[in-house]
């Protein structure tokens, strides 16, 4: 079942004529902004550059979260996968991974180019690209979360960043002290373990509750 | 004593006796502990005048905490029995959760002032209470949104309850962080060497913050309650057409 909801979230993206790359525009669009506010200057960017791609990063994903769920809930389907016995769960479990797919991947890939316009050295863009693969599920989760509880609620826009962004901040500053650790210790270095760990709090509390908010709102 | 106070008829009559007791205490031990706090205790060593100011910041700090928890375990009993009494006393917990919060924040960046010459630092302590701030404001925020009570009541108990489960961790981040970026400033006020003409006039307050809290609470859960009984007296519609604009 997770198979044919991925598939199918897949599909309809695909055939979208390309919103889901909106997240990747904004991207764009916030490192140069980012650049234009600080001067452009390489000198002074670098030592920011992390932090910036990591912001991009969190703020394109914020705006995703809401897509995640509104338009199924709108049109019926949310409900229709409820009556059809599909378990929220498993529901969840594969919006995450669909989310994760299509709003996530696209911004690792431009990661790297993202680290050439700031001119990064390439064991910094190394140490970016990890630490937000391993914060990955924990950002994906909480806006599956937070896109369950605002299901069907459109102009939650902002509400929806207010919401997320105390379970992000965590996310935040083990990522970018994971870069300044794999300067010194490499993989091993321990911000890594604990990004891996809020990951694992993220799938365990926010996918059953993601599931509860889904059905509080289907009832 | 849960169960019994669990139906709303017989919780109306409690608070109709608790809540002045609250009131009264509250006032009582607020008039007595300002009096304590600013005319009796002496002023520190160190910090002088401004060390008053830690009277009104500390227990607002601390109450801010308690009604979080407090908040947080109405929100896990409204959303295991489905209890609407729970949801009115989670919603109610929030508001002067929030509002204590939000005096933590500026009587302590009031006393930031003098004590560290800044109005503001991101130290760990404040930064973690104006993250809680943000949850508190989020909560409410999500209240207000969802028109149905029913399900922005177990909407926001689910948010609390993941809310609370983060709070040690964004505490601990937050610490973390702090102490890579920030040298360690502070001079911790619960400190065992307090005498107690410090100690006495901050436990009064404490006393009359909690009580206040109290207060606020029961009268927020009252309100709400009698605002719901007056939506269901009122006359409803027999059907209801929402119409969406597309």
């Amino acid at each position: 079942m997770i198979r044919v909801i991925i598939q199918r979230d897949l599909t309809l993206a695909f055939r979208s004529g390309g919103t889901w790359l909106y997240g990747l525009f904004f991207f764009a669009v916030f490192i140069a902004l980012s650049a234009i506010a600080l001067g452009g200057a390489l000198n002074v960017m670098r030592p920011f550059a992390p932090a910036l791609i990591w912001l991009a990063i969190i703020f394109s994903a914020m705006l995703s979260f809401p897509a995640i769920f509104q338009d199924d809930f709108k049109d019926g389907n949310l409900a229709q996968l409820k009556i059809s016995g599909v378990s929220l769960i498993n529901l969840c479990i594969a919006k995450a991974i669909s989310f994760a797919l299509l709003s996530i991947m696209p911004l690792l890939t431009a990661l790297p180019f993202a680290a050439l316009v700031f001119d990064m050295p390439s064991q910094i863009i190394m140490a970016t690209l990890l630490s937000i693969i391993l914060a990955a599920p924990a950002l994906t989760i909480y806006g599956v979360l937070s896109s369950a509880i605002l299901a069907g609620r459109g102009g939650g826009g902002f509400l929806i960043v207010l919401i997320t962004t105390p379970f992000l901040i965590p996310l935040l500053i083990f990522g970018l002290e994971a870069i300044e650790g794999y300067a010194t210790s490499g993989l091993g270095a321990i911000e890594f373990r604990v990004l891996i760990g809020l990951s694992l709090i993220a799938v365990a509390v926010g996918i059953p509750a993601a599931a509860a908010a889904l059905n509080a709102n289907l009832e | 004593m849960i169960n019994y106070l669990a139906n709303p008829i017989r919780f109306l009559k409690f608070s109709k006796v608790a809540t002045p007791i609250f009131g009264t205490l509250a006032l009582i031990t607020m008039i007595w502990g300002l009096y304590l706090a600013l005319i009796k205790s002496p002023p520190a060593i160190e910090h002088g005048q401004s060390v008053r100011m830690m009277y009104t910041h500390v227990p607002a700090a601390w109450c801010a905490m308690m009604a979080y928890t407090a908040l947080a375990i109405a929100s896990l009993v409204s959303f295991i029995w489905r209890h609407p009494l729970a949801d009115s006393a989670a919603k109610s917990f929030a508001v002067p959760g929030a509002a204590f919060t939000f005096l933590a924040l500026i009587t302590g960046s009031l006393w930031g002032k003098p004590a560290w010459g800044t109005w503001w630092q991101w130290d760990g302590r404040m930064t973690s209470v104006l993250i809680l701030f943000f949850i508190y404001i989020g909560y409410l925020a999500l209240w207000n949104i969802i028109p149905e009570r029913k399900r922005a009541a177990r909407l926001a108990s689910i948010l609390a309850m993941v809310g609370f489960i983060n709070i040690p961790i964004i505490k601990f981040s937050v610490d973390w962080w702090n102490t890579l970026h920030q040298p360690a400033s502070i001079s911790t006020p619960g400190a065992p060497g307090m005498p107690a003409e410090i100690l006495w006039p901050l436990m009064m307050m404490v006393a009359a913050y909690s009580f206040l809290f109290g207060w606020l609470a029961l009268r927020g859960i009252e309100a709400d309650i009698l605002k719901s009984r007056k939506i269901r007296s009122s006359d409803k519609p027999a059907a209801k057409a929402i119409i969406e604009t597309l």
